[in-house]
């Protein structure tokens, strides 16, 4: 579907001739998605796996339900760095968690009865 | 427009305050409170945090009194607590995160860059709303009795103790949003209302740094509002989300909190550093020395500082593989401001210097800030910190940031921008006794502090041994020179305000953009919009020799 | 706030920008920092949810498998329903279809009635059943350590996000009612994009919450 790209002032693309056809197109793949996140969540759980559909659908709806494609630069940036600084602070987190020495990580509730006191 | 000014001394004809300016275009209570003017919203701001400062400066002062004596002095010991509490609450989330920004940030912003307003006005008066509903929040919390977790609410003490925390976590929450609102329209009014010629070059320093500033507000201000959120339902709701008997990591609890406050600092600090920039082109009446610079620096601040929250945890159990990675991210905090201190001196260098009262909080700040930083790279150092950890030498350090550059810099932009704001000048002499107090003062109260905690002297203790006595005398004295000074400063400037000489639209001869209207600026702030054809802070022509002259 | 002239609106210019086209970028740059914000505020609950995860794996696996799926299941395809409709509103605006406009507002809106109302019969099951955070956790189907840790970052989780559908679906409804006042055409439109880029990043969210927690 080529069609020219105009930026006017206001940063956004004007669309030439770009119906609504790519919307359900759009529509069409998440539900796919789901349906195959649902069905590996089933047969092959895995958090990788999972989280690869969840993002091919974020990308999916940010990309062309929020015309991240057509938006001003600015705009993108803003949300890229808002995702880094995210995955920043889980990077932080799960460095500490997993070198942390294995005394001080949360173990289950301890049952009242069963802690001594020294 | 596209003039600077000529310096007021110059005119023969005596300045006048016009007839109709912001101050008086609409009249009535109710014009002030339903306002969408910047200036008026700042105005009302600079009321408001003062009235907060004043009241973290008296429990700062209830502290220093109680520590005059190794034993109970005042109160008891779980008033104590909670004093220093709410000291801390109130004066970083009622006056540091908002003062320079909410102050000074919406009233010159908008002048800086030749607009007549922000982004979303009717926004800007939102988050004074908000800011006004999160402070009686927590001062409701206060009058209940207050909590006594320390600003830091850690939990699970934070989720368990008795006292009164969700009022207080509540009103830190709405403040939180109010931080956020503000920092979201500066970035878009920096982004959209430049003046024609304005490109990103031509940005004066304070406008580089409140838009670092806002970008921290933005980004990392949401975790701290889903952090006081989670403390005030566990506590409400005994979830256990960071209850080890529960299963819960209260580590995890420190690393929520401080990915939020420290860049939280820098919300504070930078925005004090774009005050300095332009206070000091404009007491030494020369080009800043090494622009890009200064403006790419603060936009490293904020960026990495949001990677050095771990600094706070070195010994919580946090992971020594994350202790190593976050102290060796905070030296480049160092780098950066490293960097402005040393383009701020060369500007300084062969320079007009007005000796004016800002100019003496400069020499403070540049001292202080050197100070501060360096002590804050030696506790960002974890084989120092182990023992400095929870010393008075950690609050020295973050008193000689906060109190000693903040401080400072915000009664820079007092001093320096009050002709502005009101059109009258305020008393050199007294200014002068003033920034001598205070910077003596300042000295007496925290340097004690920091032999203090290399002594050992740990901080939140309510009584001490007896050998740390005459040390903490000393700071107290100190406290109370600073407190007198502070007195003087508000009693000369509402002098000032109702009887100070007439200023003339650019007493300081000073080169920034809203210099280029007049003081106090119409309601509008331009007649027309200005077409900027020159740098800021542009004195000299490259090659000019620089004017020496006496403003 | 608008003028009509033959069919089509005018927005209005605030008096401190210079042209429409500056405020148009101006207020969608501000809903994109505001989007940011969100993405920081839920990205403090994945966290949780990581962390809680990764040191009661057990607990996590089998109480997601109590959740009830269909449910979830049935709310996600909803919600991106929802966000299709939403978008082909803001598409019909800018071509001037303000019927059109309406009545996928409407539906979108119907969606998030529909995401709400599943929600409260899960939540209602979970309270019958005793799969309830923290201290009121007394589920005895799941009885793996950590387990009343699944549930406390469940609700507080799925619970923020139905805070947050509830706040879009009322803009929504705030827009629908200027619509049908005629305010939007297809030179004054951008509200309808605001509204409808906030509806989006709830059922951004969901795409997430959904896997991790009912499905792994």
């Amino acid at each position: 579907m080529a069609h020219e790209v105009n930026r006017t002032e206001s940063g956004n693309a004007e669309h030439h001739g770009h119906g609504a056809g790519r919307y359900f197109i759009v529509w069409i793949l998440l539900l796919i998605f789901t349906a195959l996140t649902v069905y590996t969540g089933h047969y092959h759980p895995s958090i990788v796996l999972a989280l690869v559909i969840a993002t091919t659908k974020a990308a999916l709806v940010v990309l062309f339900f929020m015309h991240m494609t057509e938006a001003p630069g600015a705009n993108r940036l803003v949300f890229s760095v808002s995702i880094l600084f995210m995955l920043v602070m889980m990077t932080g987190v799960f460095g500490d968690l997993l070198t942390r020495n294995p005394m001080t990580l949360p173990g289950g509730p301890t049952p009242p009865s069963e802690f001594q006191a020294p | 427009m596209s003039q600077p000014s000529q310096l007021s001394t110059e005119h023969a004809d005596k300045p006048v305050i016009p007839a109709v300016n912001y101050l008086n275009a609409d009249r009535g209570v109710w014009s002030w409170l339903t306002t969408i003017d910047h200036k008026r919203i700042g105005v009302m701001y600079l009321v408001s945090v003062l009235i907060a400062f004043l009241l973290g400066g008296i429990f700062a002062m209830a502290l220093r009194l109680e520590l005059l004596t190794p034993g109970p002095t005042i109160m008891g010991a779980n008033t104590y607590n909670r004093m220093f509490t709410l000291h801390g609450v109130v004066m970083i989330f009622l006056f540091m995160i908002p003062a320079i920004p909410g102050v000074f940030g919406n009233f010159m912003l908008p002048l800086m860059l030749g607009a007549k307003d922000v982004a979303f006005p009717k926004l800007n008066l939102l988050s004074l709303y908000l800011y006004w509903t999160g402070a009686t929040l927590a001062l409701a919390g206060m009058i209940m009795g207050g909590t006594d977790t320390g600003w830091t609410l850690y939990a699970p003490y934070s989720t368990t103790t008795p006292t009164t925390v969700f009022p207080i976590v509540l009103g830190i929450f709405i403040l939180g949003f109010s931080s956020i609102l503000t920092g979201l329209n500066f970035i878009v009014t920096i982004h959209t209302l430049r003046a024609p010629g304005m490109g990103w070059m031509r940005l004066q320093l304070f406008v580089w740094a409140i838009y670092a500033t806002s970008i921290i507000q933005v980004l990392a201000t949401p975790v701290i509002g889903l952090t006081v959120m989670l403390v005030g339902i566990e506590k409400v709701g005994h979830f256990g989300f960071f209850d080890p008997s529960r299963g819960g990591d209260p580590v995890l609890f420190q690393h929520f909190f401080w990915f939020y406050s420290h860049p939280a600092v820098y919300i504070m600090v930078l925005p004090a550093m774009g005050v300095i920039s332009d206070a000091i082109a404009a007491f030494s009446r020369k080009n800043v020395f090494g622009y890009k610079m200064i403006a790419y620096s603060s936009l490293g601040i904020a960026f990495v500082g949001f990677f050095a929250w771990g600094h706070h945890m070195f010994v919580s159990g946090q992971s020594s593989l994350d202790n190593g990675a976050f102290a060796a991210i905070s030296m480049l905090v160092g780098v950066f401001t490293a960097i402005k201190v040393f383009n701020w001196v060369a500007t300084l260098y062969k320079g007009s210097i007005a000796v004016k009262t800002p100019f003496i909080y400069i020499c403070g700040f540049l001292f202080f800030v050197v100070f501060g930083g360096m002590t804050g790279i030696a506790v960002a150092t974890v084989s120092l910190d182990v023992h400095w950890h929870d010393t008075y030498f950690v609050i020295a350090h973050f008193h000689f940031i906060m109190v000693g550059a903040v401080i400072m810099a915000f009664l820079i932009a007092l001093h320096y921008w009050f002709p502005k704001m009101f059109g009258r000048m305020y008393n050199e002499g007294w200014g002068m006794i003033a920034a001598a107090l205070i910077v003596f003062g300042f000295n007496a109260t925290f340097i004690p502090q920091f032999l203090l905690g290399n002594a050992g002297m740990p901080r939140r203790y309510y009584i001490y041994p007896d050998r740390y006595q005459a040390l903490n005398v000393a700071s107290t004295a100190g406290a109370s020179l600073l407190a007198f000074g502070f007195l003087i400063i508000l009693i000369y400037l509402i002098y000032a305000l109702v009887r100070g000489p007439i200023a003339g639209d650019n007493p300081w001869g000073s080169r920034g953009y809203e210099w280029m209207t007049t003081s106090p600026p119409p309601k509008h702030n331009f007649e027309t919009t200005p077409i900027i054809t020159q740098d800021s802070h542009s004195y000299q022509e490259p090659g000019e020799e620089v004017e020496h002259v006496v403003i | 706030m608008s003028s009509s002239e033959g069919g089509l609106t005018k927005p209005h210019l605030a008096h401190h920008f210079e042209t429409i086209e500056k405020q148009d970028y101006a207020v969608r740059l501000g809903m994109w920092l505001f989007l940011g914000t969100e993405v920081l505020l839920f990205a403090g609950l994945f966290l949780a949810y990581t962390v809680y995860r990764h040191f009661y794996h057990e607990a996590f696996h089998e109480a997601s498998r109590h959740l009830d799926l269909w449910a979830g299941t049935t709310n996600t395809v909803v919600l991106i329903t929802s966000s299709l409709t939403v978008a082909l509103a803001y598409h019909a605006i800018k071509q001037n279809k303000v019927k059109q406009c309406a009545g996928l507002l409407i539906f979108t809106i119907i969606c998030a009635l529909a995401f709400l109302g599943i929600k409260a019969i899960e939540y209602h099951h979970k309270f019958q059943e005793g799969a309830l955070p923290g201290a009121f956790y007394h589920y005895a189907e799941v009885t793996a350590p950590g387990a009343n840790l699944y549930y406390t970052v469940y609700f507080l989780s799925t619970g923020l996000h139905a805070l947050h559908v509830i706040v879009g679906m009322s803009i929504l409804i705030w827009i629908l009612a200027r619509v049908l006042k005629g305010e939007f055409s297809a030179t004054h439109y951008v509200p309808v994009e605001l509204g409808g880029l906030y509806w989006h990043l709830v059922d951004l969210v969901w795409i997430f919450l959904f896997p991790l927690l009912y499905l792994i």
